[in-house]
């Protein structure tokens, strides 16, 4: 009988195709907005991703991402290095400024204070740029961090550092190294580009040593934000962080959780994970409204056959068997095309410069809603063939 | 008793239908209508016994309750030696899956399937393996002469060729009894003609009762019995000349 109620789903070729196309539509939209999502919250722990050296990140107690957080006193270094299994330790500075270019124009970035000896906390950089050239005084390397068009210097010799008035609608260029800014009247200049991973939300950043990040950013009693903690070889970075926690006091998180902890902070905290929330809502109920009234016009549009079935015999379970036997066909295929669909658009999503990443959780969500979408809509197109009495059949009825 | 007149006990086999004092209503209050008021009937093996009678006069009430659709509000009906009182829905839909075999007027051929596939549907429903079903369903498309069109869909079809395939259908488990709702006033007096022919041979063993429930007196000759209803009663039965309306 699934056979027949397959092929009675195939006869009637529009209400399959729209049947297909709704639920293709749902599992597009479901996957494509988790996948969107994914790509956001891995941007959102950029900085932890792009320090592969550090196992553990340590932080201060109230600390709960990279996003929001406080200094630390100097001392703590120190303690942090006498933990037993921890192989070495550098510190990492966070803080915000805005540069000004030198036509005038400002813009804010989120600059980035590596340890001076180690350089631990440099970003992989761009062909031809070394990160030695960190060390220079007031020396930066500049990165977009997922923005676009924000880095852009005069290219014109005139509009360089103007007397007067800012010249603010003036032919412009991308920094390139030996281009200078003023960050808290501090001339900074750029070392060259690096190809740091982008962030959400998206940023501009200037790397520098954390000695010269301390002498341009306003004056703070603290500056190290993180103690980045290499373990020793086989030690576990939970245990190790555990010990450090109860030796300092302080928070220590493995790579890994601190990944999680910035994926919850953002779920809690940020406005776009609700619009992105709001958007796989809009997915199911679009694709719920869809599938269901599609799956429903094609039931009720072919209850005289069921009733005719009953007559012969069918049970209520074969009944039920043969629209769930449809629906599932319809959300198999839908689904398939759907990510599908979805893998290519991710695919272009990526190289456009989209936060795009499908985990392999979101097909498995996405199918599942999919799956859950078409019983339900199933069961509801149902009921009036189960409750139908087979003697509709009858040319008197 | 006007339902006495379909009542026929001078045999010593068990009819194959023995309807008594069966009374249907519908609705409630002041629309509460009596569709049958009292049926005696008795079907015999080997009979093809027409029902006739004007619409609402509750042929089609009693057709369904022959067929296990509907419950009697009171009276008894007993089908092939089972009393249809007292089952449940499940255990009447397996009753009709394997003891009934249905033809409409409107042929209700899924539209979707081929000849061979509809013909096989009594047979997958209940649970037989495709393949089998398939040849059973080739050979029952044989004896209604449509051997040729096995894979055609109903839409290629003629009315009276989609006729013989429902009949094929009704046959292919091989049931012992076969109901007939208006089986030939869709068709032209040519087609209906052919389609009673199947009708009355399937009769011709003796093992199967037929019941037909017809308007078009063009076939009452075909019959062994007329029964007519009006009102929710029966108020006649005999053979066709006894009534007066073979033709």
């Amino acid at each position: 009988m699934i056979r027949v109620a397959l092929t009675m789903l195939a006869g009637d070729r529009a209400k399959y195709t729209g049947l297909v196309l709704g639920i293709a539509f749902t599992s597009f939209l479901v996957t494509f907005a988790m996948s969107y999502f994914c790509g956001f919250m891995t941007w959102g722990f950029a900085l932890v991703s792009e320090n592969p050296g550090a196992d553990i990140w340590v932080m201060d107690p109230a600390v709960e991402s990279a996003e929001q957080t406080i200094n630390l006193p100097a001392s703590v270094l120190g303690r942090v290095r006498s933990v037993e299994g921890v192989l070495h330790a550098e510190p990492l500075a966070l803080g915000m400024a805005e540069a000004r270019f030198p036509n005038g124009q400002f813009q804010s970035f989120q600059v980035i204070g590596v340890d001076d000896v180690t350089l631990a906390g440099a970003p992989r950089l761009g062909a031809g740029d070394a990160s030695v050239a960190l060390r220079l005084p007031y020396a930066a390397i500049v990165d977009a961090g997922g923005t676009e068009g924000k880095l852009e210097t005069p290219s014109e010799a005139v509009d360089l550092w103007p007397l007067g008035a800012p010249h603010l609608q003036v032919p412009v260029r991308d920094l390139e190294a030996g281009d200078d800014l003023l960050v808290n009247d501090h001339r900074v200049q750029i070392a060259g580009h690096s190809a740091a991973l982008p962030r959400f939300p998206p940023r501009p950043l200037l790397y520098m040593t954390l000695s010269n990040a301390d002498r341009v950013l306003a004056p703070e009693h603290h500056r190290v934000t993180f103690i980045l903690a290499t373990v020793t070889a086989g030690a576990s970075p939970d245990e190790v962080a555990a010990r450090i926690e109860d030796r300092t006091g302080l928070r220590a998180r493995s790579a890994a959780d601190f990944k999680a902890d910035n994926v919850k902070w953002f779920i809690v905290n940020s406005e776009d994970v609700g619009d992105i929330g709001a958007m796989l809502a809009l997915a199911g109920l679009v694709g719920f409204g869809v599938t269901g009234v599609m799956l429903y016009m094609f039931t009720t549009e072919h209850l005289t056959q069921y009733a005719l079935l009953k007559a012969m015999g069918a049970t209520s379970r074969q009944i039920l068997g043969m629209v769930l036997a449809q629906a599932a066909a319809c959300a198999g295929i839908g689904t398939g095309l759907g990510l599908g669909a979805c893998a290519v658009a991710g695919s272009l999503a990526g190289q456009a410069g989209y936060p795009f990443r499908m985990m392999w959780i979101a097909p498995v969500l996405g199918g599942l809603m999919v799956m859950l979408v078409s019983v339900v809509a199933a069961l509801i197109s149902a009921r009036p063939a189960l409750g139908l009495a087979p003697g509709v059949v009858f040319s008197g009825r | 008793m006007p339902g006495a007149l379909a009542v026929d006990g001078t045999e010593d086999v068990p009819p194959a239908v023995r309807c008594r004092g069966v009374e249907k209503a519908f609705g409630a209050g002041a629309a509460r209508t009596s569709a049958l008021r009292g049926v005696d009937l008795d079907v015999r093996r080997g009979e093809l016994l027409l029902l006739v009678g004007p619409s609402g006069s509750g042929k089609t009430t009693l057709l369904s309750i022959i067929a296990a659709i509907l419950e009697p509000d009171t009276g008894t009906c007993e089908v092939l030696g089972q009393d249809l009182a007292g089952m449940n829905e499940r255990a009447r839909a397996l009753f009709r899956r394997w003891a009934i075999g249905f033809v409409f007027q409107s042929f209700n051929l899924l539209p979707a399937l081929t000849a061979e596939e509809n013909v096989a549907l009594p047979l997958l429903i209940g649970g037989k393996p495709r393949g089998g079903a398939l040849a059973r369903a080739r050979d029952a498309l044989d004896q209604v002469g449509l051997g040729g069109r096995s894979s055609a869909l109903p839409p290629e079809l003629s009315g009276g060729q989609q006729q013989r395939v429902a009949i094929a259908r009704a046959l292919v488990h091989d049931p012992k009894l076969v109901l007939c709702d208006e089986p030939t006033s869709s068709l032209d007096h040519a087609s209906g003609l052919t389609v009673m022919e199947l009708v009355r041979n399937v009769v011709r063993t003796g093992e199967r009762a037929v019941v037909v429930v017809t308007h078009d007196p063009r076939i009452f000759s075909f019959g062994d019995r007329i029964v007519r209803m009006n009102d929710g009663v029966i108020v006649g039965a005999g053979e066709p000349d006894v009534t007066g309306e073979g033709h």
